[in-house]
């Protein structure tokens, strides 16, 4: 379309338009005559439900067209800062239950906010209308990550079965009920109020008779990497027992019986190799209802 | 071209140009068939492919370790599929007016995947998900290789919002989780100082979650209240069983039957409430409040039959039965406060409770003799108070200054029966450790395309858990990022220490992560993509343990990682008919092996080149072909490598 033909359409708009009411809508219809880009597969988007079209994202866009597209007399979200353009979808979006914390999320502190992941007219995905998959997405900023689940153990996010928001919500969660409540990590919490692997994981979520408190106090994280490790099972080292013995050294604190996180039984002899692999006998490592040494 | 139809061309690519170089499987392949506009039929407008054809592989090497970290196998597949039916004018389908379902490696793949959304505006929004995993893992260096496991896992989650764009919402949620497969598990025989004998047994866990809640406005706040019941099933049962000899040469205890049951069910119904408010200008708040009371009920029967290290005839029998609670209380309030156009000021308070306790019965007897009967009883209480203040300071248009202040306290109590011989001693503990944590960061944008932060956080903990947890900790964070329509460049670096000391042992935690990647687009029909990744985990933790009948206290567990990532990929579009795209991703632990085992690392390489071919061989119709070779070399277990090289080759098709 020539720009002499654009500017003869928004002329006949205005005119036409201008002799009504004055009303600062003008409808979607107008918007077509120039964003052909963005208006001719929108009714495969979500936002064409909302109820005044184009211009409830965007506001009034009678002054915009009458002006010739001037673009500070529209809302563009490319101009608007990052606290506006949050506010502009909340306004709509923060009745969602996932949306529930976001102006404490670590994205909106670090200035990552709605339309740095989501495209509304350029979306690669149909459902969430996110500007990439989501896992191309993610690796964008933290490809660190992206490394972790390139590991020999890992979940499968690059093999497409598990997606980053399946563990963690990226518009914010609350305080984690692990750890010390500090560093929330994005972590979608499970069921109500537990860590995001026990969705999954759900025979290691107990309760059992006997906790092995690590679980309930530090999290999961204490003794796996959740991304990806080389060692089996997710593990945070390669050896088994130096796993374990680096918390169970007797040290001075608190423990289950007060004299710090027991040491080892002096009938486990470490020089033999039958006793370094800690999970051959303590099976039930995660929790048991048999045994508080988790032998069965 | 005009601008906007290219601008609808470049879109429509954008969208139908799915992921090249997140370390991609080869296939499916991300290209589809048929237009990108979609066809138009009975007021609907309707984009569909669907790729099938034939995946292969061969492996030499440890088969094992590859169905661990790839799995993929041979056989006829639908690869993936893609459907999506909009109705043209909004609203107006009968029953629908958007229909999307993607699938991904139906038919066997080891990772099966499908999303479906149906929905018609104003009435309903329905949300599906299923999943599919093969899990195998041999697992060499945990057991001794004795618990390997492969098992299969589904996961199902099924949403149903009513009057989704009403001011008051009906939420209605299912979801299923199952795991089935045999694995291996070890037990000790005749006592917990017998020989260990590996068993069989079938796994077999059902986890169901109904959800039923509400989302409504009122006074211009948004409430949510939603009430989910969990039920779990965990009926893995060993069947009886002749073991084989045991991991011990030397021990001369023998197993020759071996039967458990171990049957645990239990449900965890569960309430979360959500309020947000976002009315005023200057002022937002949401709150959350949850609480859960899980309960397990199980009993164990286990009989063994075999004889002890002196050849005696040992007949154990096991019985143990009871039930455990673990009820959980969450509280959260977030305030955010805009007393300026550029300052936002939030804080979060969030108050945690959960008790966990139960109390259980144990019967032994051994050749049928009452041996060990006694009563459990534990109780493990964690309270934690949390409250985050944190400010955001936007300057100018270029330059952002954040700052925080975290304070955390969190009390754990616990009782337990310290000894199971009668009479029972109750010991009693509590620990309160406090974590107070400051933060800084700045941010800055001195041209559009350009935007640079600096993050710092500094904790100290009094009293924290473990030799292991964050005591002394610091953390430094910097990152720029370029990006233009046609290139981006990001950098990052991060570094962590943790000290964690007291008067025996240290735990001193160091991670560098240092990372640049870029992609480029010279021209519309290449893509250039490219990324070097360094992570750097240093660790020394004081250790204690017997060894020969004598404490060593003063021994030292190291862990060092020198881990590197390689990342390149390549697309080319030729003629507008074929795409062509190579990529190349190799991960490195460059670190020296150690001396002994408390001198941890793992040095390994495993590299994965793939090329991939995908050609439109009529409007409808494209034909793909690819490879990937994977390639796993570590030095600490040799036996463990392999080399596996993958491909297929399938049509997509639109109709």
């Amino acid at each position: 379309m020539t720009p002499v033909i654009r500017l003869s359409g928004l002329l006949l708009l205005a005119t036409l338009l201008g002799a009504q009411a004055k009303d600062p809508y003008i409808g979607s219809q107008a918007c077509r005559a120039c964003h052909v880009a963005q208006t001719q597969t929108f009714f495969r988007n979500a936002h064409t439900k909302a109820d005044r079209g184009c211009e409830s994202c965007h506001g009034p866009g009678r002054a915009h067209v009458s002006a010739g597209g001037k673009k500070d007399l529209i809302v563009a979200f490319s101009a608007l800062s990052s606290r506006k353009a949050l506010d502009n979808c909340l306004s709509c979006h923060g009745k969602d239950w996932s949306r529930n914390n976001i102006r404490h999320s670590s994205h909106t502190q670090a200035d990552v906010v709605c339309s740095t992941c989501h495209s509304v007219h350029q979306a690669a995905t149909p459902k969430h209308l996110l500007a990439k998959p989501q896992k191309e997405l993610c690796y964008s900023c933290h490809p660190n990550v992206q490394s972790q689940f390139s590991m020999p153990f890992k979940h499968r996010v690059n093999e497409g079965t598990v997606q980053c928001a399946d563990c963690h919500n990226p518009h914010g969660a609350p305080a984690p009920t692990w750890r010390m409540g500090q560093r929330p990590r994005l972590q979608q919490h499970a069921q109500a109020n537990e860590q995001s692997c026990l969705q999954c994981h759900a025979d290691k979520r107990g309760p059992f008779l006997f906790e092995h408190a690590a679980l309930r106090v530090d999290g999961c994280g204490s003794c796996h990497a959740p991304h990806g490790s080389a060692n089996p099972r997710l593990l945070n080292r390669p050896v088994v027992f130096t796993l374990c013995l680096e918390c169970h050294n007797g040290a001075p604190g608190f423990g289950l019986q007060g004299q710090g996180i027991p040491v080892q039984s002096a009938s486990h002899n470490m020089a033999d190799p039958r006793y370094q692999n800690c999970t051959t006998c303590h099976v039930k490592i995660h929790g048991s209802n048999a045994d508080a040494r988790f032998l069965r | 071209m005009n601008r906007p139809l290219l601008g609808l061309l470049l879109g429509a690519t954008a969208a139908f140009a799915q992921p090249a170089f997140a370390q991609p499987v080869v296939a499916p392949t991300p290209q589809r068939a048929g237009e990108a506009k979609g066809e138009d039929l009975a007021g609907y407008n309707i984009v569909n492919s669907i790729e099938t054809g034939y995946r292969f592989r061969t492996v030499e090497g440890n088969l094992g370790k590859y169905r661990s970290d790839v799995n993929f196998g041979n056989g006829l597949r639908v690869l993936g599929s893609y459907l999506t039916i909009n109705s043209k004018k909004p609203g107006s389908g009968k029953l629908f007016d958007e229909i999307v379902l993607s699938t991904q490696g139906l038919g066997n793949d080891p990772y099966q995947f499908s999303s479906l959304r149906v929905q018609k505006d104003k009435i309903y929004r329905f949300d599906s998900v299923w999943r599919w995993m093969d899990y195998f893992n041999p697992a060499l260096p945990i057991a001794n290789g004795q618990h390997g496991i492969n098992t299969s896992r589904q996961l199902q989650d099924h949403d149903l919002v009513l009057l989704p764009q009403s001011r008051f919402r009906l939420l209605l949620g299912y979801s299923r989780n199952q795991q089935d497969g045999p694995a291996f598990s070890t037990l000790q025989f005749p006592d917990g100082r017998g020989d260990e004998f590996t068993y069989l047994w079938n796994v077999r866990r059902t986890r169901n979650e109904y959800r039923l809640g509400t989302e409504f406005e009122l006074f211009k706040t948004r409430f949510h209240v939603l009430h989910g019941w969990e039920y779990f099933k965990d009926d893995t049962r060993a069947p009886l069983f002749s073991p084989g000899a045991g991991a011990n040469p030397n021990d001369t205890a023998t197993l020759t039957r071996f039967r458990r049951d171990e049957p645990t069910h239990g449900q965890a119904p569960y309430w979360r409430i959500g309020i947000h408010n976002e009315a005023r200008k200057a002022f937002t708040f949401d709150g959350r409040f949850t609480h859960s009371t899980g309960q397990r009920r199980f009993v164990v029967d286990e009989l063994a039959i075999g004889t002890g290290r002196f050849g005696a005839a040992q007949n154990r029998q096991l019985f143990a039965g009871g039930n455990a609670r673990r009820p959980v209380t969450t509280g959260n309030l977030t305030l955010s406060w805009f007393p300026l156009e550029r300052l936002t000021l939030t804080n979060h308070t969030a108050l945690y409770n959960t008790r966990m306790e139960g109390e259980g019965s144990y019967g032994e007897f051994a050749n049928a003799v009452a041996g060990l009967n006694y009563l459990n009883f534990q109780y493990l209480g964690i309270r934690t108070f949390a409250n985050l203040t944190d400010a955001n300071l936007k300057l100018n248009r270029w330059l952002g200054l954040y700052s925080g202040y975290h304070f955390s306290e969190r009390r754990i109590a616990s009782s337990q029966f310290a000894d199971p011989d009668p009479p029972a001693r109750l010991d009693r503990a509590e620990q309160t450790n406090r974590l107070h944590s400051g933060l800084l960061g700045l941010r800055l944008q001195p041209v559009k395309q350009l935007r640079l932060s600096l993050d710092g956080e500094l904790g100290r903990a009094d009293r924290p858990f473990y030799t292991t947890s964050e005591k002394n900790y610091h953390t430094l964070a910097a990152r720029a990022q370029w990006k233009t329509k046609r290139a981006s460049l990001l950098a990052r670096y991060q570094t962590n220490y943790n000290l964690n000391s007291n008067s025996l042992f240290v735990h001193s935690a160091r991670n560098r992560v240092a990372s640049l990647d870029a992609t480029f687009n010279p021209k519309p029909f290449l893509t250039l993509d490219a990324g070097y990744g360094h992570t750097h985990i240093e660790t020394v933790t004081g250790l204690a343990y017997f060894s020969l009948g004598e404490l060593i206290e003063n021994d030292r567990s190291l862990y060092r990682s020198r881990l590197r990532q390689v990342r390149l990929g390549a697309q080319l579009t030729l003629a507008r008919r074929a795409d062509l795209y190579f990529g190349y991703h190799r991960i490195q632990d460059a670190a020296r092996l150690g001396q002994s085992l408390m001198d941890q690392a793992f040095p390994l390489t495993y590299q994965s080149p793939l090329a991939r071919f995908s050609v439109q061989i009529h409007k409808k119709l494209r034909w793909n072909l690819g490879w990937q070779y994977y390639n796993y070399r570590e030095q600490r277990l040799a036996w463990q490598n392999y080399y596996a090289h993958t491909g297929y080759t399938s049509l997509s098709w639109s109709f």
